[in-house]
């Protein structure tokens, strides 16, 4: 871990159409109400309108690589961290392919991953760091993410409501030897016994034709059940010992805004103040899957909360199934 | 360069049943379209029968090949850091959301793990799973043990990849591990072309027409005009240059290659990159294409493990696996024995 990464530059793609919670909680039929409301935090997402995902990607990864005054094409590794559908059906396709065409980013190769909710993002992450340490011959690195919902499937568990998920694309510009945002080491753990937490059961070998699995589903009494704060909390512990920091020193931590109920359970679990993690970008935006990282990485840098030289973490329990903890030095 | 990473063991797993290939010419769709090689598809393919998963699904492949390769080395799953499933068509759900590395590390009992999936590189996809797989045991300590799997089952009626080949569903495993002395990967490169994105493509349940009763939707799909037209120029130019890639990062040449294994699509494009590369055929595996014809990724698998123990691969070679995937990526990759 001795060749310094860090993040050059991210932005986030929004679609200008936005909902209102409460509507889309009537067009799904779910209930909606006071307590609800408050446990969720969210008042309305972006929706795309006619964006694809790649459009989104496409415009997010420009205004990443223009902020990070990175030449497209001395680009090295173009990495997906998307979760939800692309416009082929994945692995056998794959948005980043596409993305490297129209970027005109002939130099470099791709990879994407799936599984683990937002936590993918912190796979991408963790992978492109080390791409760029382990090679010499590798500068820079361009993590990106389209995600938009399954048409009505907005409300995720609509009888007892987790989220709501809204649409958007985000793009992390990585390089070797930056002076901020290092990425100093992420703690990855999967528990296997959940790999359908979260998950669309139909559309694939396992159900083809049922149109009624083609969508996003929870299961919340194992996501409830998981331990998913005690987790990140044990896995914090490892990283922060591992890297030599104290948990006093780690000012910032960047969390999914699934909603204000989770945020806080993530705060109680791991010691930081309510204020430490939110942005208040899950109320006006909802859970952007991996997206939400950026989204509130961007939030926190305009803030300016975390000042040069001080620790802040990226952290997602991944539904009970994938957690991850990074370290960042700004 | 050196990756300081060893193979410990590599393992695959064939369903029993099998089906000729003319059974599936006869069975399948074939597409008018003429190839851009001069040669008949059916005729000279050089396939005879390839294995059918029917009722196993793809993860339980993937299963029984990482069962498989657990035993063959010895490794207690508890050891494993990190797994990653490389397959590259759809599994039994929908990824990116979905893969089977988290199912797979569930019934191997693989606690300490962190599964995930890398999802694109078509069947190039091994390689690059190699790359982020050597990159990440390189760069932490804590990741010393790797399982990387794959389990391929195509839908019924989808065996024949036209223009290319007839495929053949399986699983395969490999264990990598920091400091194996044995098997060493000395170098991965890895290559993609964009604008060849769409050439070989799934459509997808939310691409459906309600009126295909075929499920074509699930199908491969080419783009065949693109293929002939945007592929073929650039192939064997695109395996040079991953393949010198390869040899410039472990600072070796081509002449010091002993053997290579190379994918089993058909007769005509073993022979097309024998003849490119200046390779005696007999240095290239190729026995695998009459007996099971093309596994996707899983050929830089099972034909490494074939030739390793049907004696093409001794102590002390230098092996070079590559393969192209999809269309738009390319893979090399150096392991000293």
């Amino acid at each position: 871990m001795e060749t310094q990464i860090g993040i050059a530059a991210a932005a986030v793609t929004l679609p200008a159409t936005r909902r209102d919670t409460r509507s889309l909680f009537q067009e799904e039929a779910a209930t909606f109400n006071s307590e609800i409301r408050a446990r969720l935090g969210i008042e309305e997402v972006p929706i795309c309108n006619g964006e694809s995902a790649s459009m989104m990607a496409l415009a997010a990864c420009q205004e990443a690589l223009r902020r990070a005054e990175l030449d497209v094409a001395q680009l090295d590794v173009i990495i997906d961290y998307t979760i939800l559908p692309q416009e082929y059906l994945v692995p056998a396709w794959n948005m980043s392919n596409k993305l490297q065409h129209e970027l005109g980013a002939k130099k470099a190769f791709t990879v994407g991953f799936s599984g683990g909710g937002a936590t993918n993002f912190l796979v991408a992450l963790s992978s492109a760091t080390a791409m760029l340490q382990a090679n010499e011959n590798l500068m820079s690195a361009l993590l990106v993410a389209a995600d938009v919902t399954i048409p009505g499937n907005r409300i995720l568990n609509p009888s007892d409501p987790v989220s709501v998920l809204g649409d958007a694309a985000s793009a992390v510009a990585l390089k070797k030897g930056v002076e901020g945002s290092l990425v100093i080491d992420t703690e990855l753990h999967s528990e296997g016994s959940n790999h359908d937490v979260y998950y669309i059961p139909g559309g694939a070998l396992a159900h083809p034709d049922d149109s009624a699995l083609y969508r996003l589903e929870l299961d919340k009494e194992r996501f409830d059940k998981a331990p998913k704060s005690e987790t990140l909390n044990d896995m914090l512990g490892a990283l922060l010992a591992r890297a030599g920091v104290e948990r006093e020193d780690v000012v910032f931590a960047l969390y999914p805004n699934l909603s204000c109920e989770d945020q806080q359970q993530f705060a109680d679990g791991t010691g930081f103040r309510y204020d430490q993690i939110n942005t208040h970008n899950s109320k006006y935006h909802g859970h952007l899957q991996g997206t939400d990282f950026v989204i509130n990485y961007l939030s926190m840098i305009q803030s300016g909360t975390v000042d040069k030289g001080q620790y802040f973490l990226a952290a997602s329990h991944g539904m009970g199934f994938l957690a991850g903890v990074s370290l960042l030095k700004m | 360069m050196n990756t300081g990473i060893g193979i410990v063991g590599a393992s695959y797993y064939l369903p029993p049943k099998r089906k000729a290939v003319t059974d599936i010419f006869r069975d399948e769709q074939i597409p008018a379209e003429p190839l851009a090689a001069n040669v008949d598809f059916q005729r000279d393919i050089g396939i005879e029968a390839v294995h059918v998963a029917s009722e196993e699904s793809a993860t339980s492949l993937a299963l029984n090949a990482s069962r498989s390769v657990l035993e063959k080395t010895g490794i207690d799953p508890g050891e494993i850091d990190l797994i990653i499933d490389f397959t590259s068509i759809p599994e039994e759900h929908v990824a990116p959301t979905w893969s089977a590395a988290g199912i797979v590390q569930k019934e191997i009992g693989a606690n300490r793990a962190f599964a995930t999936a890398v999802n694109t590189g078509g069947c190039a996809s091994y390689h690059t799973t190699l790359k982020v797989a050597c990159s990440l045991m390189a760069a932490h300590d804590r990741y010393r043990t790797a399982l990387l799997l794959a389990g391929d089952k195509v839908p019924e009626f989808n065996h024949t990849y036209y223009p290319i080949t007839v495929i053949c569903d399986g699983g395969s495993a490999v264990i990598l591990k920091k400091g194996h002395e044995r098997q060493q990967i000395l170098s991965v490169e890895v290559a993609t072309l964009g604008k060849l994105h769409d050439v070989w493509y799934i459509p997808g349940f939310h691409r459906r027409d309600p009126a295909d009763k075929d499920r074509r939707w699930l199908h491969m799909t080419a783009n065949i005009p693109k293929f002939n037209q945007e592929v073929i120029p650039m192939n064997l130019f695109m395996f040079r240059k991953v393949m010198r890639g390869a040899l410039s990062l472990a600072g070796r040449k081509q002449q010091e290659v002993a053997y290579y294994i190379y994918p089993t699509f058909s007769t005509w494009d073993q022979k097309a990159f024998c003849q490119a590369f200046m390779v005696a055929p007999e240095k290239v595996f190729t026995d695998g294409l009459q007996r099971h014809g093309h596994l996707q990724e899983t050929d830089m698998v099972l034909d490494y493990v074939d030739a390793i123990d049907e004696g093409h691969i001794k102590e002390g070679d230098l092996v070079m696996l590559t393969t192209n995937g999809a269309g738009f990526s390319w893979g090399a990759a150096l392991i000293q024995h």
